[in-house]
């Protein structure tokens, strides 16, 4: 298992994101949801950088995943002295991070604010909401070892 | 719309909480859209709020308990869980989320606002009540209540209300900053308020009263619609003033618009609402009908491609 927070972890990361979700969880949700997001994704070039800001041994620290025409195609971790560009920059405390990884529903996470958008544009952040709350659910499922 | 009686009119705005149960929600939804040519003063809402508060813990449930129990069909119940969690949830999320922009504008908006921030909790205090007392969710806390009714709201919930979350984020780095409070409020006053809360309270109230069911909760929540009214109202005026003030604002609307429909064209899951009586293409034209009637009526012209985006607006419950 890969430790949370490293280049493995973000490249499983990344590999988890560009999949989606499998079957069984799509039939949980109707065809018209997932046809918005396959909308919402198609020609998605955007960059998130989603922090935590109190890992152990200081903070913040960002994964950076960046989009090319609906591919994830770059997962990389940003340390608190790296340059950091992304187009979306959010960050949650580690508790968050925690809770999302033992299952917390990623849509309330937002609504509670304990993931905040620190840098983007609102309105075009949230024309795609949906691909992000379920691509931060993907993050959730990607089994890590804690520190 | 055609004027309203006097009477009705002396009706929805004096009666008591022992007396709205006799209101028909048509009259109070008239009530809200009556004023919106003129736009009452803030202190005139708060003058309003002043007279028209209600003491939520004066509702009795007891006969709510017995007809979900005992005359309400199980698809009945879900239907009614589902489209009132989102109400519930959304009371909570405004509730919270009011307070940075009370932080703004004129002295005469911050002393209304101090009241629709105490209306907003009350609101959730009796969706609070009716989980408990009616459906019957377990909690010693409100946040418990909450946690058990979360199960029930959808997957889009977050759309419009997560979108509120970071706007209020954005706000409170500059309360003064009129696009961002322009912003605000076309999502809160506009779309929250005066679509998804007043469809959703058209909907549950409809089926209340024409099956003669749930009388505390009618009660309430008729009563919750009349304080929408002066939400509505002082929200459109906000809208009316700020693009009078700088008309650049109306493109701060439209962007909003954009973003809020884009967000409402997904649905994660099916609402039954043929069991209370709605069809989906009902409730599209409902929604329809009360986002055009506002920006008519307050002078909001949109863009082409804005107005074909409300003729595809997708049936969405819930409110605050």
């Amino acid at each position: 298992m890969a430790v949370f927070f490293t280049p493995e972890w973000a490249e499983e990361v990344r590999e988890a994101v560009d999949r989606g979700p499998g079957e069984e969880l799509r039939a949980a949700k109707l065809p018209a949801y997932w046809a918005w997001i396959d909308g919402a994704r198609a020609s998605y070039s955007s960059s998130w950088a989603l922090g935590v800001r109190d890992l152990a041994g200081g903070g913040p620290v960002y994964l950076r995943l960046g989009w090319k025409d609906g591919a994830c195609a770059e997962a990389a971790i940003v340390g608190p002295d790296d340059p950091l560009d992304a187009t979306y920059v959010l960050v949650a405390d580690f508790a968050t991070w925690r809770d999302l990884l033992a299952g917390e529903d990623p849509g309330r996470i937002v609504m509670y604010r304990r993931l905040r958008l620190q840098e983007g544009d609102v309105l075009r952040f949230f024309r795609g909401i949906y691909f992000f709350i379920e691509s931060v659910a993907a993050i959730g499922r990607v089994a890590a070892r804690l520190p | 719309m055609p004027e309203m009686s006097r009477e009705k009119v002396a009706a929805v705005e004096g009666s008591a909480l022992g007396q709205i149960h006799d209101i028909d929600i048509d009259d109070v939804l008239d009530y809200v859209h009556k004023d919106l040519k003129r736009l009452p003063g803030y202190i005139e809402l708060y003058q309003r709020y002043l007279r028209q508060r209600w003491d939520v813990y004066e509702i009795d449930f007891a006969q709510d308990a017995r007809d979900w129990t005992d005359r309400m069909t199980q698809d009945e119940r879900e239907a009614f869980t589902a489209i009132s969690s989102g109400f519930h949830h959304g009371e909570r999320q405004v509730e919270v989320e009011l307070p940075v922009f009370m932080l703004g504008g004129s002295e005469e908006s911050r002393i209304y606002m101090s009241s629709q921030i105490e209306d907003e909790a009350r609101h959730t205090v009796f969706f609070d009540r009716f989980y408990r007392e009616v459906v019957g969710l377990p909690g010693d806390s409100v946040q418990d209540v909450l946690d058990a009714s979360f199960q029930h709201v959808s997957e889009t919930f977050v759309g419009p209300f997560g979108l509120l979350a970071y706007q209020a984020d954005e706000l409170r780095a500059d309360p003064e900053d009129l696009a961002a409070r322009v912003r605000y409020g076309t999502t809160y006053f506009l779309w929250i308020e005066g679509v998804l809360a007043l469809s959703v309270m058209k909907i549950t109230l409809s089926y209340c009263r024409n099956a003669g069911l749930l009388p505390g909760y009618y009660t309430g929540f008729t009563a919750t619609c009349r304080d929408e009214a002066r939400h509505v109202q002082f929200g459109m005026r906000f809208l009316r003033e700020a693009v009078q003030e700088d008309p650049r604002l109306l493109r701060e609307i439209h962007e909003t618009l954009r973003t809020i429909l884009v967000i409402n064209g997904a649905t994660s899951r099916r609402l039954a609402l043929e069991a209370l009586g709605w069809t989906q293409d009902e409730v599209r034209r409902l929604m329809i009908r009360q986002l055009t009637m506002k920006l008519v009526d307050v002078g909001i012209d949109l863009p082409p491609d804005v107005q074909q985006m409300i003729s595809n607006i997708e049936p969405e419950l819930a409110g605050g």
